[in-house]
């Protein structure tokens, strides 16, 4: 399969930023286990890594933004095709038009409202309980991942379009296996 | 004109202040409007988002009205923070009131966006423990949940490891044993269950306790502006100092509550004495200069902030 | 129209939507948008609403179980785990008759301990035992029930997403609920069993033999599957114990599950990136959907239906067990073509308050549990429902020779035996309490 220099950015995009929170997840792993065998050896002077649970939030959080993109791109959202998969390829490919149109509102919805709520966060100085860590760290990490989670959905849309519009098969897969 | 309002909260239903406070108020306002007014009571995070968020609801026009812990969003009420400070509380009902005027006098930038109804303090928070607490050295290594960062910043100092957790999370924690103890007022451990599942609880001699936090009952401002005259009066004649006193007499009826639970159920309450607690005050020294200094960072003038709440809950508390 | 009439209508709208393909998160979050919308005659309170509720939703200590239970069934599926349980049952109940699907179940079971997915749960374990049960001359459609309805243990026995998430929607426990899983998960195991026994003595010659392996070879497969009981031991015991939170729980066997891995050298640099993508798509759709639902309820919340239905189904004085067998059928039926995990977010918040308005005798807390348990099962049955069973799909796709058509009708004596179970459970409460009472 060739790729056009369009999609090999945006999947590749995607694909990185996905690994990026993959190896977030991964860190929030290893601090969890180190804070947890912390708090078992307090007898023998160590503790609980302070902020854990902030940490922990964080770290999450900034994962499953990043994995967004990638799942829409691989069309991992969970969908109930039984009724469609009766109607023609004609209609599938207009239905999957608006429903990318759909995601695309939502991706750019999502993302709008973060950086705001992350200018709100900046504006009122708030932090974490116990690290005192700056609360717009971690929603301008969040929009890491949304910003890719529009290209994705704009790109996404831009393909079922001509699809639709060409008549081709679509490429991409026609669901979630979950 | 009829208008409904709705008011979110964080607590189930019928613990203390939804049940005796924001129920009450609620019912006495609609009654003043001829119903007029009418409100829609949300407990329990209803519609939607997590604790910290409420203020910004209510800011923002999620909401209409919100009821929240200041301190659920460190470092956004600076000024405000000046009274979860060790050692400065009193009963809820003086504390609330002197916060209320400390918060008109000093802190109202920190409330812009929003109208501010009453905002309130709870009665003394103690120390609630698996193993009891006689001194000072007996908090050495306890996992302790403290609610704020004033509350974290001295148990560690004390010598304890504070562990950060909201509340609701508090009971299965310490069933479980992931904390020794927790630092609360009395009137929130029926709820949790906090009697049955430790037996040691520690407060001080004196009139003072070891430390309180700060709520807030505000009203998103244009909600307030779009009312007529006559209902933003309704309003009105139940915001400000009488309707904290209300919050905090709420906050000290469930405060007897909770303790009087505690006796009941035989268990070891401690009282340390004016020598040990004097230690205890000292050794929170630290945590009130660590306040100062980060109030200068922002160019807050935090002692004399910190002198005014001490004078003003003296004051309130006739000492 | 009234709010409680925009609340009702909102489910139809949904349904429609879903059943046109629109990604269920999508359709949620679009609803509950728009209902907000009109219950409060503007955008700006859902506007304001989003500027927080995605980074709460998504950067959320109780959530962040999710991805890491997720993380570690994708490790457990890299360790060669599932091989080795399969090879100790088969060594133990593969000569009997039907034993080898037997053999499938009980590594299942074993498997699900460990993982929290059904479908890592079927698709791990069908690439082990499907090509076993071929080869001894088991018929198409019983190895491809047999190993859909497997998977799904994968959810029943601890630990479970699907519990995690009702706990949070409910406010529960998550230990007790993982504690009252386990009797009936082992139950479900039993009764599969108990399924194929019946199921190859009706049809003898859709079983093939199997030699009876000696005894020196069954404890050194037996002694091959400790990897999996530390495991279990540590994470389960863990919360159980109260030795740490099921977050932290999520993190230690997703550490542990990875260690082995490395250890088994099926670790590989590739395979570890595989694992992070897959768990990159199972976690986005599972915080689409919940994110669809925080807003969808926010609105449901506003429109008082989830408070007026609960009142109405009191007022009607309607008897509470018709009203639960009528809320698991209604389960049952959606979940022929939903799945579980969007079922459980969309009704739960409307039927959970109606349901805890009756009364069956007994303790709010308790009823919760029981209830979950029941719900979690029925949302079960739906993998392995024709005509839409994620597990039957995920399972046909592995086995070339087999049609779709036989799988359905391999897996309808599975689906009754689920049935025949939910009756055990819902009419004997105290098979799902007695753990939780007498460890609490
Ligand atoms: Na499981
Ligand atoms: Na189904």
């Amino acid at each position: 399969m060739s790729l056009n220099p369009v999609e090999r950015f945006v999947s590749g995009l995607a694909r990185y930023v996905a690994i990026a929170g993959g190896l977030a997840l991964v860190a929030t792993v290893i601090l969890i286990v180190l804070s947890v065998i912390g708090r078992a050896l307090i007898p023998l002077g160590l503790g609980a890594i302070t902020g854990d649970y902030e940490l922990v939030e964080a770290g999450v959080g900034f994962a499953v933004f990043a994995f967004l993109p990638w799942a829409h791109l691989t069309r991992g959202h969970a969908v109930v095709s039984i009724f469609t998969d009766m109607a023609g390829p004609r209609f599938n490919a207009w239905l999957m038009v608006v429903c990318d149109a759909l995601m695309l509102a939502v991706a750019v919805f999502i993302t709008w409202r973060q950086a705001l709520g992350a200018m709100d966060k900046f504006a009122y100085g708030e932090t974490t309980l116990l690290l005192r860590m700056p609360l717009w760290w971690s929603y301008t990490a969040g929009l890491i991942g949304a910003v890719t989670f529009v290209l994705v959905a704009a790109y996404l849309l831009a393909v079922s379009l001509s699809d639709a519009a060409t008549g081709r098969q679509p490429q991409a897969g026609q669901g979630a296996v979950h | 004109r009829e208008v409904t309002l709705r008011i979110h909260q964080m607590l189930p239903a019928q613990a203390t202040i939804p049940a005796d406070a924001i129920t009450p108020w609620a019912a006495a306002v609609e009654e003043q409007s001829g119903g007029r007014i009418k409100f829609e009571l949300y407990p329990a995070m209803q519609l939607g988002g997590a604790p910290p968020s409420l203020f910004d609801q209510a800011k923002d026009g999620v909401v209409d009205i919100i009821w929240t812990v200041l301190g659920y969003t460190p470092g956004r009420f600076p000024k405000s923070e000046v009274f979860e400070m060790p050692f400065l509380v009193t009963t809820g009902e003086a504390t609330s009131v002197a916060f209320q005027k400390y918060v008109e006098a000093n802190a109202m930038d920190e409330f812009a966006g929003v109208h501010v109804i009453a905002v309130h303090t709870h009665g003394p928070g103690l120390f609630h423990t698996k193993d009891p607490v006689n001194k000072l050295e007996d908090l050495a290594g306890m996992k302790i949940r403290g609610g704020s960062r004033v509350i974290s910043d001295m148990l560690s100092r004390l010598g304890a490891e504070p562990i950060g957790m909201p509340v609701p999370a508090v009971t299965e924690a310490l069933s479980k044993g992931v904390i020794d103890g927790t630092t609360i007022p009395w009137e929130v451990t029926p709820s949790l269950k906090v009697a049955e599942l430790v037996k040691n609880h520690t407060g001080f001699t004196g009139e003072y306790g070891l430390y309180t936090q700060t709520f807030g009952f505000v009203m998103n401002q244009d909600s307030y502006n779009n009312l007529p005259d006559d209902l933003k009066a309704i309003i009105d004649a139940n915001s400000g100092v009488e309707t904290a006193r209300m919050f905090g007499k709420v906050m000290d009826a469930g405060d007897a509550g909770g303790l009087a639970i505690a006796e009941g159920l035989g268990n070891n309450i401690i009282t340390l004495d004016a020598v040990e607690t004097a230690r205890w005050k000292a050794a929170a020294q630290p945590t009130i200069d660590q306040w100062f200094a980060d109030m200068d960072g922002q160019g807050i003038d935090g002692r004399a902030l910190y002198e005014e709440a001490q004078s003003l809950v003296a004051a309130e508390s006739s000492l | 129209m009234s709010n409680i009439e925009l609340g009702l209508l909102s489910f139809p709208v949904i349904l429609i939507l879903i059943f046109l393909r629109i990604p269920i998160g999508l359709a949620m979050l679009a609803v509950g948008i728009g209902g907000s919308y009109l219950i409060t005659g503007s955008f700006n309170p859902v506007m304001a609403q989003f500027k927080h509720l995605t980074q709460g939703t998504f950067a959320s200590y109780s959530l962040s179980v999710v991805p890491l239970f997720l993380l570690m069934g994708q490790f457990a599926t890299l360790g060669g785990m599932s091989a080795a349980l399969f090879k100790a049952a088969a060594t133990w109940m593969g000569h009997r008759k039907g034993g080898l699907a037997m053999a499938a179940i009980g590594a299942c079971a074993g498997f699900g301990a460990i993982c929290g997915s059904s479908l890592a749960t079927a698709a791990t374990m069908g690439q082990v035992a499907l090509p076993e049960l071929r080869k001894y001359g088991y018929a198409g459609g019983l190895a491809t029930g047999t190993l859909a309805a497997g998977g799904t243990l994968g959810i029943l026995i601890p630990p479970s997403i699907i519990l995690v998430i009702y706990a949070i929607l409910t406010e529960q426990n998550i230990s007790k609920l993982f504690m009252a899983a386990l009797i009936p998960g082992l139950l479900a195991a039993i009764g599969y069993m108990i399924t194929i026994a019946i199921y190859v003595r009706i049809n003898p010659e859709s079983a093939g033999q199997v030699e009876r392996a000696p005894y020196s070879e069954r404890w050194k497969a037996l002694a091959g599957v400790w990897p999996v009981l530390v495991v279990f031991i540590v994470v389960i015991g863990g919360i159980y114990g109260g030795v740490f939170t099921p977050t932290e729980a999520a993190a230690i066997g997703a550490a542990g599950t990875a260690i082995i891995s490395l250890f088994n050298r099926s670790l590989t640099g590739k395979n570890f990136i595989e694992a992070i993508l897959s768990t990159a798509s199972s976690t986005a759709m599972i915080f689409l959907i919940v994110l669809g639902a925080g807003a969808l309820n926010g609105f449901l919340a506003m429109s008082q239906l989830p408070q007026v239905s609960a009142e109405w189904v009191v007022a009607q004085g309607f008897n509470p067990w018709v009203v639960l067998i009528a809320i698991l059928f209604l389960y049952l039926l959606l979940g022929c073509v939903m799945d579980s995990l969007s079922m459980i977010l969309l009704t739960v918040p409307i039927i959970f308050p109606m349901v805890t308005a009756l009364d069956f005798g007994l303790p709010p807390d308790e009823f919760a549990i029981w209830f979950g348990i029941l719900v979690l099962i029925v949302v079960e049955v739906g993998l392995i429902t024709p005509p839409v069973g994620m597990n039957l799909f995920v399972i046909n796709s592995m086995a070339k020779t087999t049609s779709l058509g036989q799988t359905y009708k391999g897996v309808l004596p599975f689906v009754a035996s689920d049935l025949i179970r939910t009756a055990i459970l819902a009419a004997f409460p105290a098979l799902t309490l007695y753990l939780v009472r007498l460890l609490y």
